[in-house]
């Protein structure tokens, strides 16, 4: 148990310090007030004393133009707790404070990792030289900050040779929601701080100690390192231009038993604390106690910023996407060749809604810069989803860059038994506290049989455990050879499981569709052979989830192991599907095509039947049909009902008027009510533009639907153009012919586009108060012109008044009123 | 000055409906309104920028270099009792706006009206993220903070908008400001939040009930 210090620029204000001025270089040139608060914490309790160095580091220094004294004003700090032990307390520490850089990594922020790994490594080569006992990294809320502060500290020990006598700490702050700013759970961070291996691991700062103490409890069920916590005296508020915090002294103490309990073995205090606090809470420490804490039992799990994800023989099997791999995939090849990542990105979100726990990120393209583009991905996808990535390489360098880009525990695919896989990989697993997955191959032949593939594997363990890995860091991949290598292969892979799960344990990852190399039905396959491998012991398959085939037995095979309480899942996905339907041609069924095959409370056979009703039933029927489909905007279903009625001989114009124009009238009537909204304005759309183009296709040389021409525009100025193209859609599908002159028109080009198209109807909106004005200047351009063009104007800020004393011929006050005016004004339907 | 630019692993479906006019609509077809959201989630670049300066509530005036007077009663009196105000940008870029306009050309007219509505819901997702920073440096210092307001609320008028983006140094995320100042890209959010001393708190509501607009499609049911 230790006792740490409190806080320590509110002492420096109390002792003078001036507003604006730097904390940190208080210890240069006042030295003795530095000592001085050293002096009274150590009096008043502190075993360990934290050095003025919080905001010591170049990045923060540059704000007072001290970037170039790091290391003096390091030094100067360390030296004052140093001459305050020797006073006080022989037996004290001395741990030198690391705060935030005050900015964020790339892509969070703008800062790339390698600048703040530096600045942190000055700021740690100057506290270890001066002879810290402790780098304590404080009040950090991102993770990929504390990243970087742990390597650059670890890197300064070892260079200084005091791995012996330097231990890390590594403190997060974290918000009310229970998360630090950027995410990221008290769990995730344990897990990747102790992988990374940091020696302390807690909390400090924001919140008061009961806030503290459920956020402890969490890091302890996922860690055995010692945890520290240092809570603020309460939440500040700002009386009289002070900052007040409202714990006291006995007020702190008071929970001093309940963070022991938690599993804090180093206590303190951080903004408001004072050495009263300090005496208060060493006082109850000491009263109550250290306390045993339940060991952790080692589990293996990968951490993404914001998501631990569990994987072993004790944890329901988890889905790792295999779609981010341009091997065999042309075209996702060109993009990240073309440094595109438009699929990839596609290809993530799609995995993870389709239910993938980690996502394999593989970057194999030949000829390019796969660091570059590894790094590239990793970032994107870090931004853009919450599961854990895989990284897929074995190109140490792409390896490396991926790494770094990541903020959490990856698991890295994969390292083989070649000497010199093992020595490029396995450091980096270390470092960067990663996962990895081990595969049984070597130099020689591939191993054909269960004894080879442990043989190897016991070899990489071995290896693995030289450079400082753990048990829980270590999955393995039992390999998995075409069926087609001989008929014993799928075999062989399922003792191998067997083997790996009784001698070593560790969860075991594998990609399945080798096994169907060159056979048929291969979704089929994979899927009979997943489940047999999930049975032998296969905790984390590589699969494709978009595949229902794989992913109804992925299910299937967890339900059937247990790990589905009562086949909830089971009966949530598939309770509904049809017994017969089985998708194995891999061929796309009804429900995995666009949205537009969507029906609104009919399903694909109910209409099926309607439509053989319909081909026997009379014209009016017909269009009823017709009317009712666009009506529900299901645009498929029109175009069939639409192909049937013209083979029937039903003229196009009735079509047209009684089917089509009448329903979007119907629409129309209803949006004016308030019964539809606009969306389902604009899917009637789509369905009547589905039925213009059937007709078109049918008899192309009617034009007897064709209807005048319409300009519209967004006056210039003004850059919305939402509002206008949901005017010019509803115009087209009402046979206009609209000619989009698109945002930020100006007069000129209305009126000249207006004259070479002699448009009867000019179109013009205007969004904000500010672009308003242009409404007028557009019409006053239209007259003096002599345009014989009608003008209607719209736009969210315009009103009936304001349209009249424009000089418009007609105000819209929405799209569907718009095309009324337009048909009013021309004398149509 | 800090940049912070946000992440977009969800967009809230829920508030895409809102702003797409469909709280009241039955059987709207989900599959639209999350293909909308995945375009959304492909082609948003989050990028935001705050910066920090005292603020004088009796003359309005943000401590900025050159300092900004802020006009308009209700602005004003959003942060009477502001000692400092946190000035905030944020934007998801161009490439949303394209992707709507080009869904619109391609006859995908309601995937492209949802791509406007999943749009706005990122950018204030984003915003909120941002938001949630300051609160929290702001707590660390003892204040608490008021909601924040943008150009265009009440009667703060939209012509600060170039003077705003200039304090906030919007320009280092590529948010800009056109001549009838309009912020580009469209999908951009320029802000202010106030730092209050001594606990104080703010009686105006954010939202919908402040607002006038109460045919407004997107308003929250009460």
């Amino acid at each position: 148990m230790f006792i740490f210090d409190g806080a320590m620029g509110t002492m420096l204000q109390q002792a003078g310090l001036k507003e604006g001025a730097c904390p940190e270089l208080m210890s240069v040139y006042r030295p003795e007030i530095v000592e001085a608060i050293h002096s009274e914490y150590l009096a008043s309790g502190s075993d360990i004393v934290t050095t003025n160095t919080f905001g010591a580091c170049r990045l923060k220094l540059a704000d007072y133009g001290l970037a170039h004294r790091v290391k003096e004003i390091n030094h100067a700090a360390v030296a004052a707790a140093k001459r305050a032990i020797a006073d006080i307390k022989p037996t004290a520490q001395v741990a030198g404070s690391m705060g935030p850089t005050g900015t964020f990594i790339a892509p969070l922020g703008q800062m790339t990792f390698d600048d703040i790994y530096e600045t942190y490594r000055e700021q740690a080569d100057a506290l270890i030289e001066a002879g810290v006992d402790y780098i304590l990294i404080e009040t950090i809320i991102d993770i990929q900050e504390m990243r970087a502060a742990l390597l650059a500290a670890r890197d300064a020990r070892a260079s200084a040779g005091a791995d012996d006598r330097v231990k890390i700490i590594c403190q997060f702050s974290f918000s009310e929601d229970g998360r630090t700013i950027t995410g990221t759970t008290p769990e995730a961070a344990a897990i990747l701080m102790e992988a990374m291996g940091a020696d302390v691991v807690g909390i400090n700062c924001s919140l008061g100690p009961e806030q503290l103490i459920p956020l402890l409890q969490k890091m302890a069920t996922v860690t055995n390192l010692p945890l520290s916590v240092q809570p603020n005296a309460g939440m500040p508020v700002l009386v009289n231009k002070k900052t007040i915090f409202p714990l006291s002294p006995e007020d702190m103490a008071s929970y001093v038993g309940d963070l022991i309990d938690a599993g804090a073995s180093y206590i303190g205090a951080c903004c408001g604390s004072t050495p009263n606090h300090i005496r208060a809470i060493a006082e109850a420490a000491i009263a109550h106690g250290p306390s045993s804490r339940t060991a952790v039992e080692p589990f293996t799990a990968f951490t993404s910023r914001t998501q631990v994800v569990r994987v072993g023989h004790k944890e329901a099997p988890i889905i790792i996407g295999e779609r981010i791999n341009p091997t065999g995939r042309k075209v996702l090849a060109k993009e990240i060749k073309d440094g595109n990542f438009a699929m990839v990105k596609r290809d993530a979100l799609a995995q993870v809604a389709a239910g993938a726990h980690v996502l394999d990120v593989n970057m194999g393209v030949p000829g390019i810069d796969q660091a570059e583009a590894m790094r590239h991905a990793v970032s994107e996808l870090t931004m853009l989803v919450d599961v854990p990535l895989s990284i897929d390489t074995l190109d140490a360098k792409a390896l490396e860059a991926g790494l770094k880009a990541y903020p959490g525990r990856p698991l890295i695919n994969s390292v083989n038994a070649e000497p010199e896989q093992l020595a490029a990989v396995l450091p980096l697993a270390k470092r960067y506290g990663a996962a990895l997955l081990c595969l049984p191959l070597g130099k020689g032949d591939l191993p054909a049989t269960a004894e080879a593939r442990i043989e190897l594997i016991k070899e990489i363990t071995l290896e693995a455990y030289r450079y400082g890995l753990r048990p829980q860091d270590l999955l393995l991949d039992p390999l998995v050879l075409t069926l087609a290598s001989g008929p014993d292969s799928a075999k062989e892979t399922l003792q191998t499981l067997r083997l790996y799960k009784e001698i070593f344990g560790f969860p075991t990852v594998m990609g399945l569709s080798n096994i169907s190399f060159g056979l048929p039905q291969r979704p089929y396959l994979n899927a009979q052979f997943l489940t047999m491998a999930l049975s032998a012991g296969l905790t984390a398959p590589i699969l494709n989830p978009l595949n229902k085939t794989v992913k109804k037995a992925f299910v299937a095979g967890r339900t059937l192991l247990g790990f589905d309480t009562a086949a909830a899942e089971f009966i949530r996905l598939y309770g509904q599907e049809a017994e017969d339907v089985i998708g194995g041609s891999g061929k796309k069924d009804s429900s995995t095509t666009r949205a537009n095959t969507i029906t609104v409370g009919q399903t694909v056979n109910q209409k099926e039947r309607l439509l053989t009703d319909i081909t026997e039933a009379t014209p009016e029927v017909m269009l009823e049909a017709i009317c009712g489909a666009v009506e529900r905007g299901e645009k498929e279903y029109v175009i069939e009902l639409v192909t049937q009625a013209l083979t029937k001989k039903i003229d196009p114009l009735v079509i047209t008027k009684q089917g089509l124009s009448e329903a979007m009238n119907r629409v129309g009537e209803k949006f004016g009510a308030g019964k539809v909204f606009l969306p389902q304005v604009m899917l009637a759309a789509e369905a009547m533009q589905g039925a213009f183009q059937t007709i078109k296709q049918v008899l192309p040389e009617d034009t007897r639907m064709a209807r005048d021409t319409v300009i519209v525009a967004t006056v210039k100025g003004d850059i919305h153009d939402l509002g206008k193209n949901i005017v010019a859609a509803l115009l087209e599908n009402n046979g206009y012919r609209v000619v989009d002159l698109g945002k930020d028109v100006s007069p000129d080009a209305i009126v000249n586009a207006a004259k070479e198209y002699k448009a009867p109807i000019i179109g013009i909106c205007s969004l904000m108060t500010t672009t308003m004005p242009m409404i007028d200047e557009t019409i006053e351009a239209v007259r003096k012109a002599n345009v014989p063009a009608k003008v209607v104007v719209g736009g969210a800020v315009l009103t009936q008044e304001y349209a009249d004393t424009a000089g418009a011929d007609a105000y819209a006050k929405d799209g569907v009123t718009a095309v009324q005016l337009v048909k009013q004004l021309l004398g149509d339907e | 000055m800090a940049i912070f630019n946000g992440r977009l692993p969800v967009i809230d479906e829920k508030e895409v409906r809102r702003y797409a006019g469909l709280q009241r609509a039955e059987d709207f077809p989900e599959q639209y309104v999350k293909e909308a959201c995945l375009e959304v989630q492909l082609e948003a670049v989050p990028r935001g920028i705050y910066r920090e300066y005292a603020y004088d509530a009796a003359t309005g005036t943000i401590q900025s270099d050159p300092p900004l007077i802020v006009e308009g009663s209700s602005i004003r009196k959003h942060l009477a009792s502001s000692v400092r105000v946190a000035v905030m940008g944020v934007t998801i870029g161009e490439g949303v706006e394209r992707r709507s306009a080009a869904l619109f050309k391609e006859g995908n007219y309601t995937v492209g009206l949802l791509v406007d509505a999943a749009a706005t819901t990122a950018v204030e997702q984003v915003a909120d993220q941002i938001n949630d920073l300051i609160v929290k440096a702001a707590t660390a210092g003892g204040y608490t903070t008021t909601w924040r307001f943008s150009p265009g609320y009440g009667n703060w008028p939209l012509d600060v908008q170039p003077a705003l983006a200039a304090i906030i140094g919007a320009e280092e995320i590529g948010l800009t400001v056109t001549d009838t100042c309009m912020l580009f890209p469209r999908k951009s959010v320029t802000a202010i939040i106030g730092y209050m001393p001594g606990g104080a708190t703010l009686q105006t509501k954010r939202g919908c009930t402040s607002c006038g607009q109460r045919d407004c499609p997107s308003r929250k049911k009460p």
